[in-house]
């Protein structure tokens, strides 16, 4: 089908399956591999778009669910989309709205037309269809935009993942047929079939046939075994052409995004970081820091020494321990240094592929965060003997 | 450290522009009056971050609340080695403290004498200017008697603040008195024989009008040496501060900006005043929450220049304000209500 990107790899992993590209959109270009930060209603809790700019990101998202019911589409219209509505000029992904209805509302119905909801405005019977999905991400405008794909739970087993499937794929045949603006909006198919690899692979053949711009692993990061999640993964990396990004969805712990950038993913998408952020944790090399915890009351040292984000430049630990749930500038500061964290860890990642020393950067990285061999996860230490990285002892 | 006032301009009214100048390690700092403290909560101005804050011209004077800073001990503040300051990240400015917070004066009438134990500028370290403790009194109608020890007990108060305030911080003297124009004048004039750098006057709980609680602190306003710089608490509203200046106030707290913006209030009050300031009566805030701003593509008050009014549109600060964001309350409305302040 039709594509509004351009996708350019420039430098492939001697050793992994990682790889750098240039993913450029409509709103400019993005640099992969790339995490992509959740301004779920049209915001970055706490955040302006000059701040997240200057953070360098180049890409965040918005849920179509959530804008749909506020401020509503017709508005959202009148705007001329929610780049213009929120003020935001680099590039925007919207998901299909389809999860939201089925992980927030407990009275979901899934049906061969669509989801079945109830509103939480006014409690009657509403459906989602792919159609009605693609109005919506149509109105909103994002540069990247989901398919409505008929979402499992990852611990579900049976025919239900199968006909899950199967449905998802007829689903994206009524999207792309629904999809009024594929000259800027780029529909990206998802792979479902749960945790079987025959139906991940019966998937991967359907939906590349229908060749969408961009492909997303969807299914996964729902509570499975880590073990399993890898080797789907890196199933789906194998399987799915080489000429088009790959976006691996809810994935942002920052070991999951160094292994499977190492198993060949492109794109990643968590509230994660900020979320944790608003609950006073600030992330590190070495890990999370409870920013709450009276044992960093008199602690005078920056959250992470060396980060170069605002937060770290003007603040001591102390600092914002009194801040951290108290008051909003506490959730604003450990945002930004969240946000920048992921950023840098993805420029860091980005580096290393390119100068060829991504398999010692991941050493290095795992090292620094679990402190040694006994305190390795043994999913990543698996994922990454796969790609021919064994960890330092 | 040195702390001057001086004044540049003065009306046959009570008018006055002035220049608080601070020399403190051969830096000197420089607040022209009438302005604003920027108010703060626990050492930031509320919502804002550090870049967001540099947008609007602050004038370079804050003032913190030494309540805010005690609940850990010890305060951290006072552990950190470059003072102040520098732990809040406004080196820059004239830091004033007050142990009470200005913007959210709890009843505290029932004060004892020994409330002294929280003289000692405990929580915060070398602030430049602190507010002496005051028995401030929030009941609507004390009685005379207890209006006396108020003002005996907050002269005595500032007596011992002064015996023990370090040489590099100087003194306001608070002045007490309610509602009593006897009781005011008497603080006012002993408060003015003491060694105070300036005085601070507060309007919080009374009268019900601008111009009634201005009446009353004119009281003490009459017998103040003009050469020392007056601070009031409590006069927020546009109408307060032009009644306040117009009425010898040299400096103002911006407390009210916060409690305007947490309500989802922008300032919408032109200054392009050619009226009597008692009929300065025009639509001085708009509710963001209000539905009618729903589609509206203007910013909050056209032709501003904060970053809000620049970037953002009145229906985006709606929505936020629906979807309980805090980007409304945390960043631009108060970009915009400080900003309007100055």
């Amino acid at each position: 089908m039709r594509s509004a990107l351009t996708w350019k790899v420039i430098a492939n992993c001697s050793t992994t399956k990682a790889k750098v590209g240039i993913l450029t959109l409509p709103h400019g270009p993005v640099n992969t591999p790339v995490f992509m930060p959740v301004g779920t209603q049209g915001t970055l809790k706490g955040l302006t778009t000059k701040q997240l700019e200057e953070l360098g990101c180049q890409i965040m998202l918005n849920n179509t669910y959530h804008l749909g019911l506020k401020p509503g589409q017709e508005l959202i219209e009148n705007f001329g989309g929610s780049h213009k509505f929120q003020n935001w000029n680099r590039n925007l992904l919207t998901d299909s709205g389809g999860f939201q209805m089925v992980s927030l509302l407990k009275l979901a119905r899934i049906t061969e037309e669509g989801v079945e909801f109830q509103s939480p405005h006014d409690g009657s019977t509403m459906l989602l269809t792919p159609e009605h999905s693609m109005s919506l991400q149509n109105s909103i405008g994002a540069d990247i935009i989901m398919q409505l794909d008929d979402v499992v739970s990852s611990l579900t087993t049976g025919p239900r993942v199968e006909e899950a499937m199967y449905r998802s794929i007829r689903w994206l045949d009524r999207c792309i047929n629904a999809h009024k603006k594929p000259e800027s909006q780029n529909l990206f198919a998802i792979i479902q079939g749960g945790l079987n690899m025959d139906l991940r692979r019966k998937c991967i053949e359907e939906m590349v046939k229908r060749d969408t711009p961009g492909y997303a692993i969807g299914g996964l990061s729902g509570g499975e075994e880590k073990d399993i999640f890898w080797r789907i993964v890196t199933f789906c990396t194998d399987q799915l052409p080489k000429n088009k990004p790959i976006y691996c969805m809810g994935v942002g712990y920052a070991e999951d995004l160094v292994v499977c950038s190492a198993l060949g993913v492109d794109m990643y998408d968590c509230v994660f970081p900020t979320r944790t952020a608003r609950f006073g944790n600030a992330l590190t090399p070495k890990g999370s820091l409870n920013l709450k915890s009276t044992k960093f009351a008199q602690d005078f040292e920056p959250i992470e020494k060396g980060c170069s984000c605002l937060t770290c430049k003007t603040y001591t630990r102390a600092y914002i321990h009194m801040h951290a749930t108290r008051e909003t500038v506490g959730c604003h500061l450990i945002t930004i240094h969240n946000v920048s964290y992921q950023l840098r860890l993805m420029d860091n990642i980005r580096k290393a592929i390119i100068n060829d020393e991504f398999p010692p950067f991941v050493q290095n990285f795992f090292k620094e965060l679990f402190g040694g061999k006994n305190n390795y996860p043994t999913w990543a230490v698996n994922a990454l003997k796969s790609v021919n990285i064994e960890l330092l002892p | 450290m040195s702390l001057s006032f001086n004044l540049i301009k003065t009306s046959e009214k009570s008018l006055r522009l002035g220049r608080l100048t601070l020399i403190k390690n051969h830096e000197q700092k420089v607040l022209d009056t009438p302005n604003c403290l920027a108010y703060t909560s626990r050492g930031c101005v509320p919502h804002l971050t550090p870049d967001n804050l540099s947008s609007i011209p602050l004038n370079g004077a804050i003032i913190v609340t030494l309540e805010h800073f005690i609940d850990v001990q010890p305060p951290p503040s006072t552990q950190f080695p470059y003072g102040i300051h520098k732990f809040l990240n406004f080196e820059e400015y004239i830091v004033f403290i007050d142990v009470h917070d200005p913007g959210n004066l709890k009843p505290k009438s029932n004060n004892t004498d020994k409330h002294v134990s929280v003289y000692t500028v405990h929580g915060v370290r070398q602030p430049d200017i602190f507010a002496s403790l005051a028995d401030n009194i929030t009941d609507e109608a004390p009685s005379v008697k207890r209006v006396k020890r108020s003002v005996d007990r907050t002269l005595r108060w500032l007596d011992d603040a002064i015996n023990h305030i370090k040489e590099s911080t100087q003194v306001f003297g608070v002045l007490t008195g309610h509602k009593n124009q006897e009781e005011r004048i008497r603080s006012a004039q002993e408060t003015a024989k003491r060694n105070v750098a300036g005085f601070v006057l507060n309007g919080k709980c009374l009268g019900s009008t601008s111009r009634e609680c201005i009446d009353i602190l004119k009281s003490s306003i009459n017998h103040l040496p003009s050469n020392k710089p007056r601070l009031a608490y409590g006069l927020g509203t546009p109408e307060d501060i032009l009644l306040g200046v117009s009425e010898g106030i040299d400096l103002f707290d911006t407390s009210y900006a916060l409690e305007m913006t947490n309500a989802g209030n922008a300032f919408v009050f032109s200054l392009d005043i050619k009226d009597d300031i008692d009929s300065f009566n025009r639509q001085q805030i708009i509710s963001l929450w209000d539905v009618n701003y729903r589609n509206d593509v203007r910013p909050l008050l056209a032709g501003c220049q904060c970053y809000s009014c620049k970037n953002h549109t009145r229906a985006y600060v709606h929505h936020l304000l629906n979807t309980h964001e805090m980007l409304a309350t945390s960043q631009f409305i108060p970009l915009h209500g400080i900003f309007q302040e100055y």
